[in-house]
């Protein structure tokens, strides 16, 4: 097969799965979760073969593979869709691949395949535990089945649809589609548990804050096409389209064509990666169960957000203005949702925060410029990352399991509950430790040193010293906490009994968190800067060759500086050391200094979000639009018009139909024959002979007017 | 010859006797019988003008003929009105026979 | 053939009224009979276009298929009948969701046979507005469309129905006066009410003085009494307010038709009537229009947020979907001919028919439910998606149409106005993208409200227990989510037929 077809076939396993598994195999889990991670294989093997044959392809950036069909007819042109692969999407392919694959098969232990069904579990709601009869007689409460077993894979497929979808894309249009896709997915598995409010309110905001995102994204992508006449890569990327596009100015900020259009998908963004300040739905949606957070929050969703920036690249840094917004935002949101994660004891939550932040690392960094930076950093950060999401979800499974054994009623994601948990779960505590250093940027070792340190680098070559000293504080904030939520989790000794009876576990769970542990360490050496000491040079930086040929001149290297090497071993060896220092002995949330009431309500924004845009939308739309306007004002006015009617009717009636018509003219008429009737009612006195006597003198009357007339006149 | 006078003479007397009978009597039974004077002074007129202006013609004895067949079924049947009448109130006094007034 | 190919369109237009005096045969206690009778019958205008679809021609300039016939001769008034492109769509349109919504009906023990004489009499009637080709047959079928849906809302229809029935009725009665008033200015004037012999002699008509007045200020005059006719039809911001009553008060069926197919009339009426009458006045008054459409959009996400009546959320939700309808006309009157105007165009009319789809479904959905507990309020559910999962799944994938999800229809649309729109009327399609979030928030707002949350119990056991959708009902939706999703998917074989005729016409 060619590599065009093979790219146009990836995304469809997912999605074949979704309708078989909807529409036939739903009754049967195995079936099910069979049908999904096959399709997921295939895809996966799709995206490798792929992969190997992009990296074959000299100069990939300008000869990508690319294909397309009609799709639209629009007036007189059509437009097109297709499949496009050029080495950023090459590389993004790979690690979505990869980590896709991995949660699926996750996703059979985690929803407790081959355990029985639950005594009181209901679908809607999380699993409540079975009681089972052991050999000996004894009654075990263990975790049960999820009842909704074969709907989560259905819906973990559509997901993974729409990530091939956007990956593959040759144009504007089927990036926004997969998107939207994975918009609903997300919306579908956050309140996978809808029987529980606060799942169901966090995936109705979560869909709705990256709504306002899309809707901005869909402008900029009307405005684009209108301005190109075509939303194919290939096309508004050429030379021609962006300096037409730069050259044209707008009312709005000052900016350019480029830079509105891309300030405006650059919303989309911000949405879909869950930025500042449309960043409050990404810690809630921590509602769904962990396989989803793993995809939504390290795979795919808000990856797509970054890899819908870095792809717009060429067109975002047209325009001087937008880019400093977006490094502004990027750097903010690092920091602020790092302080943030500080102060989080749902282990779940710190993750998501630390997700945010990290985004804003990647953001901040193509915001200034370092695009390659950002896609390394996306890259390494999604293996990490899901490593980190799905060894949280293998604790709070080995929790739960503790706490269905001792019966404590205790919450299994909060990590002063834990404790201890090396000993009780060691392949789940060293790759999650393998995680959490390369979200620390541990030095040389792991994958996350070598992308941050590459963005670190580049803002301080470049001299953007203020998203230098941000970043160098997130980082060390990021180091602060993940070694806090290692310490609190793994180190010291149980603080409950259910921590002491948690169990590792099965090899469904712990296989994925091996392989991404693997990447985690491994993939930072594919772009070890040249000129780095000792190691530079060792082995190429094949990743800033590979994804940098993407733009028609490929950036620079950022040139060696000790500044900012010396700053992420700082950071990274200081966090660290300071986490597991402070947090050595802390047995209770009181003795946690860092529980500061501002950031453990988060900066107070879903507060000020409630206050500010959601009441007030909702007091909008029933007070003013419904009962005031229609109601009141429109509704008021036809009433007041069908009432002048009646008004004008009953006038007519009560004064000349009533008055004139019917008591004047009809009654008058009747009035005076009665009245004349029983005026000359005595004459019939039913005395036959009077009648004769008034007949003989009519009758001579008569006669004698004859005569009168006839004979005399 | 008597002339057709006369005859018109003694029809219109008998008319008028009649006329008086049934104006001024109050039996019922009695303003019958003058109700049949009436007729008979018809009678007398149908048959003299027949025989004095169009004796070839049968017209005049036929309508007189006629005339009394009506005057006996109508007897017939007025006097079974009366005695109907009679027998449920007890009068045959026509005045008194005031059912149809207002 | 030969008879079919000369008489098709008078066959569909017809047959449902043949099928409806048949229907008088029939016994009137067998209900089984009637139903079947109504709904095969309804079935042979539907086979009847997609022969039609099939041996249409998009690439033929003009009108296909077309049929004449002395009407009144008196005033010059003939049965002109005829298709093209844009008609076509909504004859389609039509014909298939009459069956289904007869189908729908099949729940109705109450006056059957009336029931189902009424619904093919209302068939005729939408078709007749489709493929009439002379203004006072427009106007005569305009009309009779209105009758049946009246007595269906008065008699099969809900607690307040005789206010509904009555408001919808007069509203849009009154609507049609001017229009009645226009077309009659032209018919005299021409001595012909031939549609294609009035667009050139209409538009050839520039200046002098008519009935006094300068023509200009007459064709301004007839211009504003077609779109009030047709804007109150549509409904257009703010002669919207019959809508949400008459919706919620009509039988299920008679909401899915009206959503479907009615509403459509009055979009129809802009693109058959006024935008090739009026280009001079369209393009004048384009603005009032763009913000009346505009605030069709907002103002009816807005309205249908702030529902807790199902029914009337969804029919709430009618408004803002087609006000992107009119907001894509509005931006074609504004710069008709060029590409934008077109694009614009062709979302309109694709979204005209999507929204019939996604509309009907809704609606139909809202009728399942409300059968089954008598309550459309939505405070009264909760958490049913484990009683009714499949109805539950089918009401989430109706719904993400609605919202214009990509990859169903709705977005193809949608996004092609926005589009079309973005560069003609760029204020008014930024803040149109208000509605276009607010969608998403009623939308989610009544998923939320019946599938999800904690479980209601009255709903879970006892003589409530709330039953699962049936194959009967499954066999409603099944034809409108394949659509659904196919036009989502793969939009060219329908769009290709509206570019086409859009390419011709404007």
């Amino acid at each position: 097969m060619t590599t065009e077809t093979i790219l146009w076939l990836i995304p469809l396993p997912p999605l074949l799965a979704f309708f078989l598994i909807v529409l036939l195999t739903n009754r049967s889990r195995g079936l099910s979760h069979s049908v999904a991670i096959g399709a997921a294989f295939l895809s996966w093997l799709g995206s490798m073969v792929v992969f190997v044959r992009a990296l074959g392809v000299h100069e990939l950036g300008r000869h990508p593979f690319a294909q397309s069909v009609p799709w639209l007819p629009t007036a007189d042109t059509w437009l097109k869709i297709g499949v496009y692969l050029d080495p950023l999407s090459a590389a993004v392919l790979f690690f979505v691949a990869w980590t896709i694959l991995m949660i699926f098969i996750y996703s059979v232990g985690y929803h407790n395949y081959g355990q029985s069904e639950g005594d009181h579990d209901v679908k809607g709601l999380p699993p409540h535990g079975a009681t089972v009869t052991d050999a000996h007689g004894h009654k075990h409460k263990v975790p049960s089945v999820e009842p909704m077993y074969s709907r989560f894979f259905a819906f973990i497929s559509l997901f993974a649809f729409g990530m091939y979808l956007l990956v593959v894309s040759d144009n504007l249009l089927t990036l926004f589609v997969g998107w939207e896709i994975m918009g609903l997915c997300s919306y579908l598995l956050i309140g996978f548990w809808y029987g529980k409010p606060s799942a169901r309110d966090a995936a109705i905001k979560a869909f709705m804050t990256t709504r306002i995102g899309d809707v901005f994204m869909l402008l900029g992508i009307a405005f684009l096409y209108s301005a190109t006449g075509s939303l194919s890569f290939d096309v508004i990327f050429s030379e021609k389209v962006l300096h037409t596009l730069a050259s044209v100015p707008t009312p709005i900020l000052g900016l350019s064509a480029a830079g509105l259009i891309s300030l405006l998908l650059f919303i989309g963004t911000v949405g879909k990666s869950a930025q500042w300040p449309l960043h409050v739905w990404l810690p809630d949606a921590m509602e769904g169960p962990t396989p989803v957070s793993a995809m939504i929050h390290a795979a795919t969703m808000v990856s797509a957000g970054v890899y819908a920036v870095i792809r717009m690249f060429p067109l975002l840094h047209l325009d001087a203005g937008t880019m400093s917004i977006v490094a502004f935002i990027g750097a903010f949101t690092a920091l602020f949702a790092a302080t943030i994660a500080v102060a989080q004891n749902d282990i779940k939550r710190v993750l998501a925060y630390s997700t945010i932040s990290q985004l804003g690392y990647m953001i901040a960094a193509a915001g200034i410029g370092a695009y390659v930076a950002a896609a390394f950093h996306l890259i390494t950060h999604a293996f990490f990352k899901a490593l980190l999401f799905l060894g949280s979800g293998s604790v709070i499974h080995g929790m739960e399991h503790g706490v269905l054994h001792t019966g404590e009623h205790i919450d299994p994601q909060n990590m002063f509950n834990m404790g201890g948990l090396r000993k009780k779960m060691p392949i789940t505590f060293w790759t999650f430790l393998i995680g959490g250093f390369a979200l620390a940027g541990f030095p040389v070792l792991t994958a996350g040193f070598w992308s941050k340190d590459e963005i670190l680098a580049d803002a301080f070559a470049h001299g953007h010293l203020g998203v230098f000293v941000t970043l160098a504080v997130a980082a060390f904030l990021t180091a602060f906490y993940t070694m806090r939520q290692i310490t609190l989790t793994f180190l010291g000794e149980p603080r409950t009994k259910a921590a002491e009876h948690a169990q590792e576990t099965p090899w469904t769970m712990t296989l994925p968190l091996i392989v991404l542990s693997i990447f985690a360490i491994g993939y930072g050496w594919v772009g070890i800067p040249e000129h780095f000491p000792l190691l530079g040079g060792l082995l190429p930086n094949w990743f800033h060759e590979f994804v940098g040929s993407t733009l028609s001149e490929v950036p620079e290297v950022a040139p060696f500086n000790w500044t900012p090497l010396l700053t992420s071993l700082l950071v990274s060896l200081g966090g660290l050391g300071l986490g597991w220092w402070v947090y050595r002995g802390v047995r209770t949330p009181a003795e946690d200094k860092f529980q500061i009431p501002l950031l453990k309500n988060k900066w107070y924004f879903d507060e000020a979000y409630q206050f500010l845009f959601v009441r007030p939308s909702y007091w909008f739309a029933e007070k003013v639009v419904y009962l005031v306007l229609d109601k009141g004002l429109i509704d008021g006015l036809l009433h007041a018009i069908g009432h002048s009617a009646a008004v004008i009717g009953t006038t007519l009636r009560t004064y000349i139909d009533k008055a004139i018509i019917n008591e004047t003219i009809g009654d008058g008429t009747a009035h005076v024959i009665k009245s004349t009737g029983s005026g000359l009612r005595p004459i019939q006195s039913g005395r036959l002979q009077q009648y004769m006597v008034a007949s003989l003198l009519v009758f001579i009357l008569i006669t004698g007017l004859l005569y009168y007339f006839l004979v005399l006149a | 010859m008597i002339p057709l006078s006369w005859y018109l003479f003694l029809s219109a007397a008998l008319f008028s006797v009649g006329v008086f009978g049934v104006l001024a009597r109050r039996n019922a039974v009695a303003i019958l019988l003058a109700i049949e004077l009436m007729l008979n002074a018809v009678n007398i007129n149908l048959v003299a003008f027949w025989r004095y202006l169009t004796p070839t013609q049968m017209s005049g004895q036929v309508f007189a003929i006629i005339v009394l067949a009506v005057a006996a079924a109508e007897v017939a049947v007025g006097l079974a009105l009366v005695i109907s009448v009679y027998r449920r109130r007890q009068t045959a006094v026509a005045d008194e026979l005031d059912l149809l007034k207002w | 053939m030969d008879f079919l190919n000369a008489h098709l369109l008078s066959l569909i237009l017809f047959f449902p009224t043949l099928a409806a005096l048949g229907m008088l045969f029939l016994p009137k206690e067998r209900l089984g009979l009637l139903r079947w009778y109504a709904f095969l019958t309804s079935l042979v205008p539907f086979v009847l276009s997609l022969y039609l679809w099939m041996n249409f021609d998009p690439n033929q300039p003009g009108f296909q298929f077309e049929e004449r016939y002395v009407w009144y001769q008196a005033i010059h008034s003939t049965l002109h009948l005829g298709v093209d492109g844009l008609s076509l769509t909504m004859v389609l349109l039509t014909t298939l969701l009459t069956p289904l919504a007869i189908l729908a009906s099949f729940s109705i023990t109450d006056r059957v046979k009336a029931y189902m004489m009424l619904f093919l009499f209302l068939e005729t009637g939408m078709l007749g507005v489709f493929l009439a080709l002379d203004l006072l047959i427009f106007f005569v079928f305009w009309e009779v469309g209105l009758v049946p849906m009246y007595f269906l809302i008065s008699q099969w229809g809900s607690a307040n129905r005789d206010y509904a029935s009555l408001k919808f009725m007069i509203y849009t009665m009154g609507g049609s006066l001017g229009l009645l008033l226009s077309i009659q200015l032209l018919g005299v004037l021409f001595q012909t009410y031939d549609l294609l012999e009035l667009y050139q002699r209409w538009n050839a008509l520039t200046d002098g003085t008519l009935l006094g007045m300068s023509v200009s200020t007459v064709k301004a005059i007839a211009f504003w009494a077609f779109v009030i006719a047709f804007a109150i039809k549509v409904p257009v911001w703010p002669f919207h307010t019959w809508l949400p009553d008459a919706h919620t008060e009509a039988p299920t069926a008679g909401s899915m038709i009206l959503a479907g197919v009615l509403l459509k009339l009055g979009a129809y009426g802009f693109l058959r009537l006024v935008l090739p009458l009026y280009p001079v006045e369209a393009r004048a008054y384009a603005g009032a229009l763009a913000f009346l459409a505009t605030a069709a959009i907002v103002f009816g996400a807005f309205a249908s947020y702030a529902q807790s009546d199902f029914k009337r959320l969804v029919a709430y939700s009618s408004v803002n979907h087609m006000g992107f309808v009119v907001l894509g006309i509005a931006a074609a009157a504004l710069a008709r001919g060029t590409a934008d105007a077109r694009i614009a165009l062709n979302g309109a009319i694709l979204q005209m028919f999507n929204h019939g789809l996604s509309a009907a479904g809704m609606f139909f959905l809202v009728g399942v439910i409300y059968e089954r507990t008598h309550t459309r309020n939505l405070n009264d559910f909760g958490g049913l998606f484990p009683l009714v999962p499949i109805y539950g799944g089918i009401l989430i994938f109706t719904s993400m149409a609605s919202l214009g999800l990509p990859g169903l229809n709705g977005f193809i649309s949608e996004f092609l106005v926005v589009r079309g729109a973005y560069p003609i009327l760029t204020t008014y399609t930024v803040i149109s993208m208000l509605g276009l979030l607010f969608t998403g928030a009623y939308i989610l707002k009544g998923i939320r409200q019946v599938l999800h949350g904690p479980l209601n119990e009255r709903w879970a056991h006892g003589e409530h227990r709330l039953t699962e959708i049936n194959g009967r009902e499954i066999l409603v939706m099944a034809p409108l989510m394949v659509l659904i999703l196919w036009i989502g998917v793969w939009p060219s074989w329908i769009l290709d037929v509206i570019n086409k005729a859009v390419m011709m016409l404007f």
